[in-house]
C-alpha cells in the first residue's frame, strides 16, 4: 500500500476539507475529517452505514453546515453553508439517493428549474425544450424533453437530475449511492454519463457500497468510519479486501464464503407450495420451497418479483393459483392473515414501508407482539423495553439506548431492527425484499449469517433482490422471473451471474423502456 | 502506513451508554417548549394583570377551557392519525341541541345527555367511515360535514333558541354537569375535562390502540404491513372526537341552559390549535396528551390576561391566531437547532 505522502497531488485540487467536524449534541457524525479531491478526478467515499458519508455529502452540497473546519472549493472558502450558495458560487451539484423530481412537471422543466431561457415568470418553453435536448444529448441519454417525469423509470429518472446539475454549470457532482436504486442495465447506462461527465473535465464524489463500479470507476478512494477519515489510497494501489478491512476495521472471517445447501427432504412437504399463481405484475407462478431452503428470487425491476412477494404476503391482492403453506391451503387476505401464519415480510422500501418512522427502536421492533404483553388492556412498557433490549442484542442493532428514535439509526441498523421485528413472530417463511439495500458491507454480512443460522433452524426464506452477487452468495436455489413469469430455477451450484442475466433479460427484449 | 496508524486509534464515537438525567429528558421533551412558553405566559400573567394570581381565578379559566379541551382530546387522536377534525364545532352545536330537545321533551336528564353524545359519536363515526371508505382526505370531509351537522342542528332546533327552565326538577339536576362544583369548589366541567384527559393519556401511551395511532400516523403503509387495520384505527379516532364533541356541547348547554342553531361556530379552529401549540405535528404519528393539556391551558390563560387587562375580545382573537403561529414556529426552530427530528 502506498502512504499518501507519495502521491503526487494536483497543484489546486477541486475540493479540499480541512478538519471537518459536524456534531448533534453528543453524537459526533464528523470528526476531524480532512481530505482533498483532486480537480477532474472521480473520488469515491465509502464507509458502513452510520460512519459518516452521508453528512460529509450533506455538507459539501450545503444541506448542512459543520460544527468546526473549512470547506474550500477550488481555492474559494465557503463561507455560507446553504444550496443555493454551493450550487451558484461554488458549483457543487448534489444527486441524492432519493429523487427529488416535480413529478407532474416535464424533464426540460425540471432540468431548467430556476434556470429558465427567457423571463423568469414566463419561460421560452421552446427554447427551454432545445436547452434541456442539448444537455440530455452531451449526457448520451435519450428521452424527450417534454415528456412528464413520471413516466420515467427511476433509473432515467436520476439521469435528469445529473442533467439538472450540468444546466447549473456544475463543475464538481456529488452521487449518492446512484447505483442502489438501479437494475444492473440501468447502472451500465449512468456509467455511461459518468463517462461523459469526466470528459467534460466535471470532478466527481462517488459515494457507494458496491466495490466492483468502485473499482471500476475512481481514480481515489477515501474510507470513513465512525466519523473519521481512515484510510486514503490511489484506486490502482489497493484490493477489495483491504477496503472492507479499512472500513470495518476488522477482518470479515470467511465473508461471502458460500454454504452447502440443505440434504433435498425427500418426499416431504414443502413449505411453500405456488401452483399457477397470479395477480397484478404476475401471472402463473409455480415454485416449491422446502423448509430450511432459501430460495433468491431474480429479476428485473418490471419483472414481477417485487408484487409477487407483496401478493403471496397478502400485501396486494391474488387473483388465482393455489397456495399451500406446510400442506395447508394458505390464502392472505391481509397482512394480519400472513403474520398470523407466521409469515414474514420485509419490504423493499424501507423508509416509507418498513420503518414505523415517528416511533421509538424499542417500538419498532415490538410492533407485531404487543398483545403477549398486556395486563388489563394496558401495555406493559417496561416488559416491552425489555423484549426490544434482547431481540436488539440478539442483531446486533447499534443504538445507545431503545427508546431511540428510529430514524436516528443508520440504514443498515434500522434494517436489523427491522429483521428483529419479524423474528418475534417466530416466522416459518420469511419474504425478503431486498433486504441489504443501503446496508454498509459489516451489517450485510451480519444480515447474510443470520440468513444461514434461521435457515439451519428450518426457515424458509424468499428472498428478491437486484444485487446478483448476494443472491448467489445466500440461495439455495435462484428463480428467475422476466414478464411476470419464473422463466427459470437454477440451483446455486450452476448459477452464475452472466446465466442469471441471461435468463432475466432474454424475455424482455420485446418491451425495452424507452 | 499513515492510515494504518490511525485505523489502529480507538474508535472515537460509541461513548459508554448515558443515562440522561431527568432535566435532560424532560428538556428533549415535546412538551418542554409549550411548557417553558407557558411558564412566561404565566410570568406576564403574575406581573401584568391584576387579579391574575389566585384560586379564585385559576378555577374560572378551568371552567372556560374545559369544554374546549375536551374536544381537544378528541382532535389530538385525529391530528395524531394525520387526519383532521373541522367538523368538531358543528358536532359540539349538534350535541347541545340534541340534548336540548329531549329535555325539553320532559326526557329524563341522563338519557337526554347520552342522547346528545351518542349523536356526536355518529356524526365521527360517519366523518371516518366516509375518509376511509371513500379514500378521501378528511379535510374535504370534514368541511363538508363541518357544513352539513351545522345543517341539520339548525334544522332541528327551527332556528329558534332552545332554553331550559330552571324550576324543572330534571333540568336542575342536568345544570349540575355544568354548573356544579365538586366539593363546592372545583367546577364540575374542570373535573370532568380532567378525567377525560387522563383517560386519553392512558390510552393513547399505554393501549395497543394508542400505540396504533402512532404507527398509522407515522406510516400508514408501514402500520399496515404490520398487521394493523389502519381504516379501523382512523374510523375510531373519528367516532372518539366526535364522542367528545359530542359532550362537550352537552356540558355547554349545562352550564348555560340555552341553545341556538349557531352554538360552537369556529370552535373546532380553537381545539385544533390547542392541539398544535401543543406540538402535534399535522403530518400526524406525533404529539401526546399532556402537550395538548398545555396548549388548552396556554390558550385558557391567554384569554384570562387579555380579559383581565380589560382587552376586547376581537384583539384576543387576533392573539389566540398569531401565538399559533409564533408557537409551531419557535418549536421548529428549536428542533432544527438541537438536531432532532
Amino acid at each position: 500500500m502506498t502512504s499518501p505522502a507519495t502521491i503526487t497531488a494536483p497543484p489546486t485540487p477541486a475540493v479540499e476539507v480541512t478538519g471537518l467536524s459536524r456534531h448533534f449534541g453528543p453524537v459526533r457524525a464528523l470528526q476531524d475529517v480532512s481530505l482533498s479531491v483532486p480537480a477532474g478526478s472521480l473520488t469515491a467515499v465509502m464507509g458502513e452505514n452510520g460512519a459518516g458519508k452521508s453528512t460529509l455529502m450533506k455538507i459539501l452540497a450545503g444541506l448542512d453546515s459543520p460544527t468546526d473546519g473549512t470547506v474550500r472549493v477550488d481555492g474559494d472558502d465557503v463561507r455560507r453553508f446553504d444550496p443555493a450558495t454551493l450550487l451558484s458560487r461554488h458549483r457543487v451539484a448534489l444527486v441524492p439517493q432519493e429523487l427529488a423530481l416535480a413529478q407532474d412537471r416535464t424533464v426540460a422543466e425540471n432540468i431548467m428549474l430556476g434556470v429558465e431561457p427567457g423571463s423568469r415568470s414566463f419561460p421560452n418553453r421552446r427554447r427551454m425544450d432545445e436547452q434541456a435536448a442539448a444537455l440530455l444529448t452531451r449526457l448520451g441519454v435519450r428521452v424527450d424533453p417534454r415528456r412528464s417525469v413520471n413516466q420515467l423509470d427511476a433509473a432515467t429518472q436520476q439521469l435528469v437530475v445529473v442533467a439538472r446539475s450540468l444546466a447549473r454549470q456544475a463543475r464538481l457532482v456529488i452521487l449518492d449511492e446512484p447505483t442502489s436504486i438501479l437494475s444492473p442495465a440501468e447502472s451500465e447506462r449512468l456509467f455511461e454519463v459518468i463517462a461523459a461527465l469526466r470528459a467534460d473535465g466535471v470532478t466527481m464524489l462517488y459515494v457507494s457500497h458496491r466495490m466492483p463500479e468502485v473499482f471500476a470507476l475512481s481514480q481515489h478512494i477515501h474510507v470513513l468510519r465512525d466519523g473519521r477519515h481512515v484510510a486514503h489510497w490511489p484506486t490502482a494501489d489497493v484490493t477489495p479486501d483491504q477496503v472492507v478491512a479499512a472500513m470495518v476495521g476488522r477482518e470479515l472471517a470467511g465473508e461471502f464464503s458460500r454454504h452447502e445447501p440443505p440434504a433435498p427432504t425427500a418426499s416431504g412437504t414443502p413449505r411453500l407450495r405456488l401452483r399457477g399463481v397470479c395477480g397484478t405484475g404476475y401471472t402463473g407462478i409455480d415454485l416449491d420451497l422446502a423448509p430450511g431452503e432459501v430460495v433468491g428470487v431474480a429479476g428485473l425491476p418490471d419483472s414481477g418479483r417485487v408484487e409477487l412477494l407483496r401478493g403471496i404476503f397478502g400485501a396486494d391482492p391474488v387473483d388465482g393459483g393455489e397456495l399451500t403453506l406446510d400442506g395447508e391451503p394458505f390464502v392472505a387476505r391481509s397482512p394480519r392473515d400472513a403474520i398470523d401464519a407466521q409469515v414474514a415480510y420485509l419490504p423493499g422500501e424501507r423508509r416509507q414501508q418498513g420503518i414505523l418512522p415517528t416511533m421509538s427502536v424499542a417500538d419498532n421492533i415490538n410492533a407485531l407482539t404487543l398483545h403477549r404483553r398486556q395486563r388489563f388492556g394496558l401495555l406493559r412498557r417496561r416488559a416491552l423495553r425489555g423484549d426490544a433490549q434482547s431481540r436488539s442484542g440478539d442483531l446486533r442493532v447499534k443504538t445507545s439506548t431503545v427508546t431511540q428514535g428510529i430514524t436516528q439509526l443508520s440504514g443498515g441498523n434500522q434494517q436489523k431492527a427491522l429483521l428483529a421485528r419479524w423474528l418475534s413472530i417466530e416466522p416459518r417463511l420469511m419474504l425478503l425484499d431486498e433486504p441489504t439495500r443501503g446496508v454498509d458491507v459489516g451489517a450485510k454480512a451480519e444480515i447474510y449469517r443470520l440468513f444461514r443460522t434461521l435457515a439451519g433452524d428450518g426457515v424458509t426464506i424468499l428472498v428478491s433482490s437486484s444485487d446478483l452477487p448476494e443472491l448467489l452468495t445466500v440461495s439455495d436455489r435462484i428463480a428467475v422471473m422476466a414478464a411476470g413469469r419464473v422463466v427459470g430455477v437454477i440451483p446455486a451450484a450452476e448459477a452464475t451471474e452472466e446465466k442469471v442475466m441471461a435468463l432475466a433479460t432474454g424475455a424482455n427484449t420485446i418491451k425495452e423502456k424507452a | 502506513m499513515a492510515q494504518m496508524t490511525a485505523q489502529a486509534a480507538p474508535p472515537p464515537v460509541a461513548p459508554a451508554p448515558r443515562t440522561p438525567s431527568p432535566l435532560q429528558r424532560f428538556l428533549h421533551a415535546r412538551e418542554a417548549s409549550t411548557f417553558l412558553a407557558l411558564v412566561v405566559l404565566f410570568a406576564l400573567g403574575t406581573l401584568l394583570a391584576p387579579g391574575f394570581l389566585g384560586t379564585n381565578n385559576f378555577l374560572t379559566v378551568g371552567q372556560q377551557i374545559a369544554q374546549i379541551g375536551i374536544m381537544a382530546i378528541g382532535v389530538t387522536f385525529v391530528i395524531i392519525n394525520a387526519e383532521i377534525d373541522l367538523s368538531v364545532g358543528s358536532i359540539y352545536g349538534l350535541g347541545a341541541v340534541v340534548t336540548g330537545l329531549l329535555m325539553t321533551s320532559d326526557i329524563a336528564w341522563p338519557l337526554a345527555a347520552l342522547g346528545g353524545v351518542a349523536a356526536g359519536a355518529l356524526a365521527g363515526l360517519i366523518n371516518g367511515m366516509m375518509t376511509v371508505g371513500f379514500g378521501i382526505p378528511s379535510f374535504i370531509v370534514t368541511l363538508g360535514t363541518l357544513s352539513v351537522y351545522r345543517g341539520v342542528t339548525l334544522l332541528l332546533s327551527g332556528g329558534a333558541p332552545i332554553s331550559l327552565s330552571g324550576n324543572d326538577p330534571n333540568v336542575a339536576e342536568f345544570n349540575l354537569l355544568g354548573q356544579g362544583k365538586l366539593f363546592g369548589l372545583l367546577p364540575m366541567q374542570l373535573v370532568i375535562f380532567a378525567l377525560v384527559a387522563v383517560l386519553g393519556a392512558i390510552v393513547l401511551s399505554r393501549s395497543r390502540y394508542g400505540f396504533n395511532t402512532y404507527a398509522v400516523g407515522g406510516s400508514a403503509e408501514a402500520a399496515r404491513l404490520c398487521g394493523i387495520d389502519t381504516g379501523r384505527v382512523k374510523i375510531a379516532a373519528f367516532t372518539l372526537s366526535g364522542t367528545l364533541a359530542g359532550l362537550a356541547g352537552v356540558l355547554g348547554l349545562s352550564f348555560l341552559s340555552y341553545v341556538q342553531g349557531v352554538t360552537g361556530t369556529g370552535m373546532e379552529l380553537v381545539a385544533i390549535s390547542a392541539v398544535i401549540i401543543g406540538g402535534a405535528a399535522l403530518f400526524g404519528g406525533s404529539g401526546t396528551m399532556l402537550g395538548t393539556v398545555i396548549g388548552v391551558a396556554f390558550i385558557g390563560i391567554l384569554q384570562n390576561i387579555l380579559n383581565l387587562r380589560g382587552i376586547s375580545s376581537f384583539w384576543q382573537t387576533v392573539a389566540t391566531g398569531a401565538v399559533i403561529i409564533l408557537a409551531v414556529a419557535a418549536d421548529t426552530w428549536l428542533r432544527k437547532r438541537s438536531g432532532r427530528r
